[in-house]
């Protein structure tokens, strides 16, 4: 656990500090083509080339397939956003 | 010779670095899926923006998921093809998600 | 090292280039240059039933873009060079 994510997300002023700060943390990750990877984000880079772990994959809303670390390349990603693990449970 | 530093995943793409050798799961674009053991993998920058992942992949098995749909019941037909390949190049843009086998810790 | 050296070794090779519009097409692999466009010889496309335009095509260009697939002869892959190579750049880059 790192409290310097929660840190970092009280000062977030730029989307690079917001994709630094989100590092460890559950995120869901939607692809240009809909499909949704929910995990934890391991690490990233300046071409939003991702690596997930437990990474769980979602199409239109419906567990599909499950992966112990992902690589996700840049290309495909429309958004990353954080996500609480509880609200992934439920859904 | 892989050191202890070597061996750190600090960016995405030493996840598929750290596969070499061993068979990964790849997920491309138009309902394709690999199976193979990586042999080689190169990043090509095309542009400062844009870069590739090609790859060179070992006893592949592809699966092509294809749906269709009925003339007549308006069914979705969901049909997988799948077929071995010894070794096949594949060309970095197709690629959606790479995942190397589970290590059991 | 230069990406495309190792296709420049399988000059003179059968290579089966799969099209991203599932045209697949089987030749010897005449060149190949940084963008990764080959151009082959001796072709002939693999389901020449779907494609009987292209019975009379022997050779031609393919542009790098609209390469989904190469396969490779695999007499032809050397894998302990393709892993030194990749370690080779991971360590560069």
């Amino acid at each position: 656990m790192s409290t310097g994510g929660e840190k970092g997300s009280a000062t977030t002023k730029t989307p690079a500090d917001f994709l630094k700060s989100i590092r460890g943390r559950p995120v869901v990750v939607k692809l240009n083509s809909g499909v949704d990877y929910r995990g934890i984000l391991a690490c990233l880079d300046g071409y939003m080339n991702i690596a997930m772990e437990q990474t769980e994959e979602y199409v239109n809303g419906q567990l599909k397939n499950k992966y112990g670390d992902a690589f996700i390349r840049g290309n495909n990603v429309l958004y990353i956003s954080t996500s609480k693990r509880t609200l992934a449970d439920g859904a | 010779m892989a050191t202890e530093e070597e061996s750190a995943v600090k960016e995405p793409l030493d996840l598929i670095r750290l596969s070499l050798d061993e068979r990964i799961y790849v997920k491309l674009r138009s309902d394709r899926e690999l199976r193979g053991k990586l042999h080689w993998v190169t990043v090509w920058l095309l542009q400062a923006y844009d870069q590739h992942l090609n790859m060179i992949l070992g006893d592949v098995e592809e699966v092509v998921t294809t749906v269709e749909i009925d003339d007549e019941t308006y069914e979705e037909i969901v049909r997988t093809t799948r077929r071995t390949v010894p070794f096949l190049f594949v060309r970095g843009d197709g690629v959606i998600l790479v995942s190397p086998p589970l290590r059991t810790a | 090292m230069l990406f495309f050296s190792y296709f420049k070794d399988l000059v003179g090779r059968e290579v089966t280039v799969e099209l991203k519009n599932d045209l697949a097409i089987r030749g010897t692999l005449h060149s190949v240059d940084q963008y990764l466009n080959i151009k082959l010889e001796n072709t002939r496309v693999v389901d020449q039933d779907k494609y009987p335009h292209m019975l009379s095509v022997r050779n031609c260009f393919i542009r790098g873009s609209v390469v989904r697939y190469v396969q490779l002869p695999p007499d032809g892959v050397d894998v302990d060079l393709l892993h030194d190579a990749t370690r080779r750049e991971a360590r560069g880059g």
